[in-house]
């Protein structure tokens, strides 16, 4: 039997982005897998660290040694890495979800769908292992690694922290792919002078203007919570400005 | 006949380069189409104008009566398989396989799974492990199951051997003779795919030199074997698009013959032979690109 090849009815608008933000899941070991595997390995590494110290030294010194754990660094891998696989997935997804047909638009409100469900997920995790960290005492020892104070006190803060937090690396990452995608590595190279010249000036101005105390003031006045409020406003930005540069970006192959 | 593509006064410059220059032709629905050029001729640049990768300098372009670019409900129609397709690094020929009937509504699994097993495609190998070969019939696989209405392939078969390009265009015929579909083929292999094109577009430095249907296009030129002077005085004061000789002997080209022409060749003890479509574009492009120069 001989059938034309009928048009395809067209998919819903919603069904498309859904479906590009499918693809960032497929496969998921790089947005799913390996993230959570470092941030095992470095939870046991952290604690076996502190489990020496914290055999070695007698007990009037564990306090103040202890305390210094409310400022671990550790958990901040995550948003970098999170960055990371911004980039990553909007590289190599493009070109291929392109000749799959898919327009820039849908691409890119697919890939931030599944950027904010990445978030989301990210969040919750790291949510219920502070939770967990504070219930166990500090995994017995009164260590801090997932809930240092600069995520803000009570839970509820905490999580609109990070979350607020994810978003802007992930959407900050996903600017960065655009401009990776559009001009490659003298891109990408000019676009770090940039905002490295903005940062310059940016100290420069509050310096020239004697502003740091009033600055700081800010800040404390603000809260945790208030300045990772104030970082939506660059997630906004990225968010723009990556959909703007994909939009007139071209797949090309050559580095 | 419905059109299917229509391009109208298409340029592409990069800088100072025309990588597509005032190119119009139309592509009628459901036919094989070739696209064929060397190496940086624009025959890339102008699938990616065709499917909205690739904006245009100037001109127009419609595909099923719509502008491609940034038009879902046209691009959603077509599959784009280029030569050196990437994928996710971290996919394995499954993932691909999966994630492909998403956006292809007329994807068929069971014709998937004939040519995985036609292939002898690895699904569990991650991408970056397989062959080029391998990476080859993945895309070969996806543009064929896909059964887009309009599928464009890309120099399709780098790294694949013979048999697995013969296979393609098997199941490429076969497949198409029972769906239909418009498809935009770009190749370097002219004789192995000059039986399945019924249309050829030859571009050459960004212009269209031959839009013409390739049966027509293969009775445009006759290989005249004989005694060179036997051959002499028949080619008279034809047209020779080619011309050959050892000794005694010569081997002309000359643009078709009537059916008495052929008779009085074979009076003459002459040998005649049909050029292959690859031979014919060589000499096709060498002729127009000589019919250029002299009149720039």
């Amino acid at each position: 039997m001989t059938t034309t090849t009928a048009l395809a009815q067209p998919a819903s608008p919603l069904k498309r982005i859904t479906n590009v933000a499918k693809l960032h899941f497929a496969n998921p070991w790089t947005t799913l897998g390996l993230p959570w595997i470092i941030l095992g390995v470095i939870f046991v590494g952290m604690l076996t660290v502190w489990w020496l110290i914290y055999s070695a030294i007698d007990e009037s010194a564990r306090e103040s040694a202890l305390e210094g754990t409310q400022f671990s660094g550790s958990s901040f891998f995550i948003y970098i890495y999170m960055m990371v696989v911004a980039i990553q997935a909007i590289s190599i997804t493009f070109p291929f979800a392109l000749g799959y047909g898919v327009t820039r638009r849908d691409y890119y409100l697919g890939s931030a769908l599944a950027f904010v469900a990445l978030a989301v997920i990210y969040t919750a995790g790291l949510t219920i292992i502070s939770v967990a960290e504070t219930m166990t005492g500090g995994w017995g020892m009164g260590v801090t690694i997932f809930a240092p104070v600069y995520f803000g006190a009570g839970i509820a803060e905490r999580v609109f922290v990070q979350f607020v937090l994810f978003l802007f690396f992930l959407f900050f990452g996903s600017a960065i792919a655009a401009v990776w995608v559009r001009w490659k590595a003298t891109g990408v190279t000019m676009f770090f002078i940039v905002i490295a010249a903005l940062l310059v000036g940016l100290i420069a101005l509050a310096t020239f203007t004697d502003s740091w105390g009033a600055i700081g003031t800010t800040f404390v006045t603000l809260g945790v919570a208030g300045v990772a409020a104030w970082s939506l406003v660059l997630t906004a930005i990225s968010g723009v400005a990556g959909f703007t540069l994909l939009r007139r970006a071209t797949p090309r192959n050559a580095a | 006949m419905t059109s299917t593509i229509e391009v109208t006064n298409l340029s592409k410059h990069f800088g100072k380069v025309n990588a597509v220059n005032d190119v119009s032709f139309t592509v009628a629905e459901n036919k094989i189409y070739g696209l064929l050029g060397r190496n940086g001729a624009g025959k890339t640049t102008l699938m990616q104008l065709l499917t909205g990768q690739e904006f245009a300098s100037s001109g127009t372009i419609s595909l099923f009566g719509q502008a491609p670019v940034e038009n879902a409900k046209v691009l959603q129609n077509t599959c784009f398989i280029k030569e050196s397709q990437r994928y996710p690094e971290d996919f394995r020929p499954k993932d691909v396989f999966k994630t492909a009937p998403w956006f292809f509504a007329n994807w068929d699994q069971e014709f998937a799974d004939r040519l995985i097993a036609d292939f002898r495609l690895p699904l569990d190998r991650r991408i970056k492990k397989l062959s080029r070969g391998q990476l080859s019939s993945i895309g070969v696989i996806v543009g064929l199951a896909s059964r887009a209405p309009l599928t464009f392939f890309d120099e399709p078969y780098l790294g694949l051997d013979a048999v697995a390009r013969q296979i393609f265009y098997d199941r490429l015929l076969e497949d198409y003779a029972n769906h239909p579909r418009t498809v935009i083929l770009s190749t370097h292999l002219i004789d192995e795919v000059s039986n399945l094109l019924e249309h050829v577009l030859v571009i050459d430095d960004g212009k269209l030199l031959i839009n013409e249907d390739a049966e027509t296009l293969r009775n445009r030129a006759t290989n005249v074997v004989g005694m060179k002077t036997a051959v002499e005085a028949f080619t008279g004061n034809r047209e020779v698009l080619h011309r050959d000789g050892i000794g005694g002997l010569s081997s002309v080209t000359v643009a078709g013959l009537s059916e008495s022409e052929r008779r009085d060749a074979h009076a003459a003890g002459l040998e005649l032979s049909p050029v292959s479509l690859q031979q014919l574009i060589i000499q096709l492009t060498r002729t127009e690109t000589k019919e250029f120069e002299a009149s720039a």
